[in-house]
């Protein structure tokens, strides 16, 4: 159970859901309680215990499905296993029971009340007491309960690989005359991470592989149990390790393209971020949310956190003859700061656009007061339409060229002068203007007077390009001409680089240094 | 404590609440390896109330911390009770004579004072919050952190010791550890995402709003008052109105409101008049309801007679919703 536990958290911590060894103990633990015969509950536990995001939650779902999915009613025809597929008919051949049973004593050996111990986990097992384990013994008491299900029999293979690596090595002469079908060593042993799996083995492969089962310690037991009901298992085992095989296929696929929910993915459609920018985003935000408080300003209020102020704690303390039994403590009060942005969503910058009003829709409730305007070559306050739909509704109506012609040649300088003489006093001292653009005017004037004018109202311009310095006095740039106007000028070609600038940036505003 | 996982399930539907099997198993779990459960989920589901109707299933007392913004030890675990303490000094001054009369010098007798101080730090003048009355408690309580989002992180830092170990440090008294450790049930509805440290210490619970039949069961459970068809008329209008673009949802405790208050008019039907004069129970916000008068008065247009009036099945489909949507949009 440990093992394959552990190889499960394995694969969740690859689809990078953050699972804490701690998580994995008590995942044990809760299974412990449970038992295994169940594959709803122990889906249950295993998210319970496993996964604290509900974000988190969909992937685990999915792997749930592809890891545990090895015996379920074929989602793909060649995971079909004969002897197994139905819970039901398990009333089956004498033979067949028995097998299951010894299976079954295995995983009670692994769990470590009692018996053989060849597992290297100790540590595990010092967590796991006698009267925690204790339940499980009465799955075997249980007559009921021998009809273990076929999730429980999937949990024993993965574990017991040994025992099937044992059994296989038993009967390769067997195998060899079955070898049309498709199988291999990769897909016995998901550890080894083998994704391209080949169909024919040659012989000389299986007499390896077999030389390498020879070295694993087995219990001779198991294995002429094993052995004894040979017939049974081998006419499923092809199936089984296709099954397998399937499995690892998936699991190894899977990690591209996690499945977001309905809403997401529309979103996701929408917006073209990948998960993981997506994931980025939120960081990035949930960073800012945490370091940005706003700037300091002369105004006090208590604060538990802040200095003492004597006066105030004298004049509290009066009550007790002036002995200041609670101290009053006040710090500044922080006002946010305000943020004009002027966003370039021409073609040339959209992918980084998109990003970008991600972020901005985000961090308006982080600063007081934040307008937003998208410019190709004519301009817009988008501020209103952020506040009112959620961020898909808005980027999409944004990009489906409803406010403005997104298609038209990008003008920066135009673009500058509608703000100019519409939205100036949108821009006061404790402003910070933050443009991102490639500042491509595609030959029409610079107009670098406008960004002049509203740089001397503003307490600092940002602009943020995609193009490297080196490209701007390439055909049409106007770069040459803002830069200088500019506080600050950051080529940003990543969603990465334009979080880590937005940060600094907003910890900028509000007055404090980087850390 | 519960044998099992259907028993769980058994006696909270007998506390009148209807549980799935995760939910089921995660309060089982919760139960058997003493981890706090974190309940998170949109407003109104029943975060709250699973705390509740756990006490009542356990015979517990259920003990109460709501959180909020600036929240700290002196309201949730302890604080002295300086007030009193400073009565006794006043009351007990003659006393002191007695105390320090034997010594002789300055020195002496502010040895013999500190070696008094103990009393003034006891159980007399400690004032009890609620996590430490959970962890005083003898008998084993349900201890519920109520929207434990509002509170600062400086207090979800100062919970760890007490939901990792049970036990809360008083740094007069020393480490008090829980006798008889509360079931810990804290909620959540997002509105900040919560620590990884948090989180890693509870086992998590995600509740959603329910599928109309589970929503319709809870609906027979708690006003079994209610016609059976009008409730599930009701039912499918929430369920068609969660699919919409509301601002905020109609969450279980408005449904059961609503059901609340049709007994209370005596509908036996939902017409579409009933509806638009009970909105503001199920609505709240300007601009979702002016959205779900369009939608009524469009969908009754449609079909010529009344949207949601009858019987199960009747609901709307979803193409519809969509073209309603986007025809909002390019209005708005």
């Amino acid at each position: 159970m440990e093992r394959v536990v552990g190889d499960f958290v394995g694969i969740l911590r690859r689809h990078q859901v953050r699972v804490s060894p701690a998580e994995g103990i008590d995942a044990l633990k809760a299974l412990t309680h449970v038992g295994l015969a169940e594959r709803p509950v122990v889906r249950d536990t295993l998210r319970a215990t496993l996964v604290k995001n509900a974000d988190d939650a969909e992937t685990f779902d999915r792997l749930f499905d592809v890891y545990f999915g090895l015996g379920e009613p074929p989602p793909e025809p060649t995971a079909r296993m004969r002897p197994h597929t139905h819970d039901d008919d398990h009333a089956g051949t004498p033979n067949e029971l028995r097998f299951e049973e010894e299976l079954e004593r295995e995983a009670l050996d692994d769990q470590g009340s009692h018996g053989h111990d060849k597992e290297p986990s100790v540590d595990l097992r010092k967590v796991l007491d006698e009267d925690q384990i204790a339940p499980s013994s009465d799955i075997h008491g249980d007559p009921e309960r021998l009809r273990l299900s076929v999730f429980g029999r999937q949990l024993m293979l993965s574990k017991k690989q040994d025992a099937l690596e044992a059994a296989l090595e038993r009967m390769t002469h067997q195998l060899r005359v079955r070898r049309a079908r498709s199988f291999s060593p990769g897909a016995i042993a998901p550890e080894t991470g083998a994704t391209e799996l080949p169909i024919d083995l040659a012989a000389a492969d299986l007499d390896e592989l077999a030389d390498a089962l020879v070295d694993l310690e087995v219990d001779p037991e198991l294995i002429s149990a094993l052995t004894a009901q040979a017939d049974d298992i081998l006419a499923g085992l092809p199936e089984l390790i296709a099954a397998m095989l399937e499995r690892q296929r998936r699991l190894s696929e899977a990690g591209g393209t996690p499945d977001l929910g309905v809403t997401d993915r529309h979103l996701r459609k929408l917006l073209d971020v990948s998960p993981a920018e997506q994931r980025e985003l939120e960081r990035a935000l949930r960073r800012l949310g945490r370091e940005l408080h706003g700037a300091r300003s002369r105004r006090m209020r208590p604060d538990r956190t802040g200095r003492i102020s004597v006066s105030r704690t004298l004049r509290r303390s009066l009550g007790h003859e002036g002995i200041p039994f609670t101290p009053v403590l006040r710090r500044h009060r922080e006002s946010r700061p305000r943020l004009v942005v002027l966003c370039d969503v021409s073609l040339s910058t959209r992918n980084l656009a998109r990003f970008w009003l991600q972020l901005v829709y985000g961090m308006q409730g982080l600063f007081s007061k934040v307008r937003t305007f998208v410019f190709v070559s004519d301009l817009a306050e988008v501020t209103g339409l952020f506040e009112e739909q959620p961020l898909g509704g808005a980027v999409a109506s944004i990009f489906g060229g409803g406010l403005i012609d997104v298609d038209a040649n990008s003008d920066f300088g135009r673009a500058a002068e509608a703000f100019r003489l519409e939205y100036l006093q949108a821009v006061t001292r404790r402003t910070t203007v933050v443009v991102l653009g490639d500042g491509r005017n595609n030959g029409r004037p610079a107009n670098a007077a406008a960004l002049e004018e509203i740089a001397r109202h503003a307490r600092r311009v940002v602009w943020m390009t995609p193009e490297p310095r080196w490209s701007w006095t390439l055909g049409g740039c106007d770069m040459k001409a803002y830069a200088p106007l500019c506080d600050r000028v950051e080529v940003v070609r990543t969603p990465e680089e334009l979080s880590g600038v937005a940060e600094s940036l907003a910890l900028e505003t509000v007055g404090r240094r980087e850390k | 404590m519960f044998a099992s996982i259907e028993d769980v399930q058994e006696r909270l539907v007998a506390q009148k609440y209807v549980s799935d099997r995760r939910l089921a198993t995660v309060v089982f779990l919760a139960m058997r390896i003493a981890k706090p459960i974190l309940v998170e989920g949109p407003a109104g589901v029943g975060k709250t109330e699973l705390a509740k109707v756990l006490a009542a299933a356990l015979g517990r007392e259920l003990i109460r911390l709501q959180c909020y913004e600036g929240l700290d030890e002196s309201k949730a675990l302890y604080e002295w009770e300086y007030g009193k303490q400073l009565l006794y000094t006043q009351v007990l001054r003659e006393k002191i004579g007695s105390v320090i009369g034997p010594a002789e010098d300055l020195k002496s007798s502010i040895e013999l004072l500190s070696g008094q101080e103990d009393v003034f730090f006891s159980d007399a003048f400690l004032v009890e919050r609620p996590i430490l009355r959970a962890v005083r408690s003898v008998e084993p309580t349900v201890l519920l952190v109520d929207e434990i989002d509002r509170a600062d992180e400086e207090f979800e830092a100062f919970l760890l010791e007490f939901l990792a170990d049970r036990q809360v440090t008083i740094p007069e008294i020393g480490t008090i550890e829980a006798t008889a450790p509360p079931l810990v049930v804290l909620t959540s509805n997002r509105s900040r995402e919560l620590s990884e440290a948090l989180k890693r210490r509870c086992l998590h619970l995600q509740i959603d709003y329910p599928g109309p039949e589970t929503e319709l069961e809870i609906v027979h459970l708690k006003v079994p008052e209610v016609a059976p068809a009008l409730a599930q008329a009701m039912v499918d209008l929430i369920a068609d109105l969660r699919a919409q673009d509301l601002r905020k949802a109609p969450s279980i405790g408005e449904t059961l409101d609503w059901a609340q208050a049709l007994v209370v008019l005596g509908a036996a039907e939902l017409t579409r008049e009933l509806v638009e004069d009970t909105l503001s129970v199920i609505i709240k916000y300007d601009r979702d309801a002016d959205r779900v008068r369009a939608r009524l008065a469009a969908a009754n247009g449609a079909a010529g007679v009344h949207g949601h009036s009858h019987g199960p099945g009747h609901s709307h489909s979803h193409p519809h919703a969509h073209a309603d949507h986007t025809h909002d949009d390019a209005a708005a």
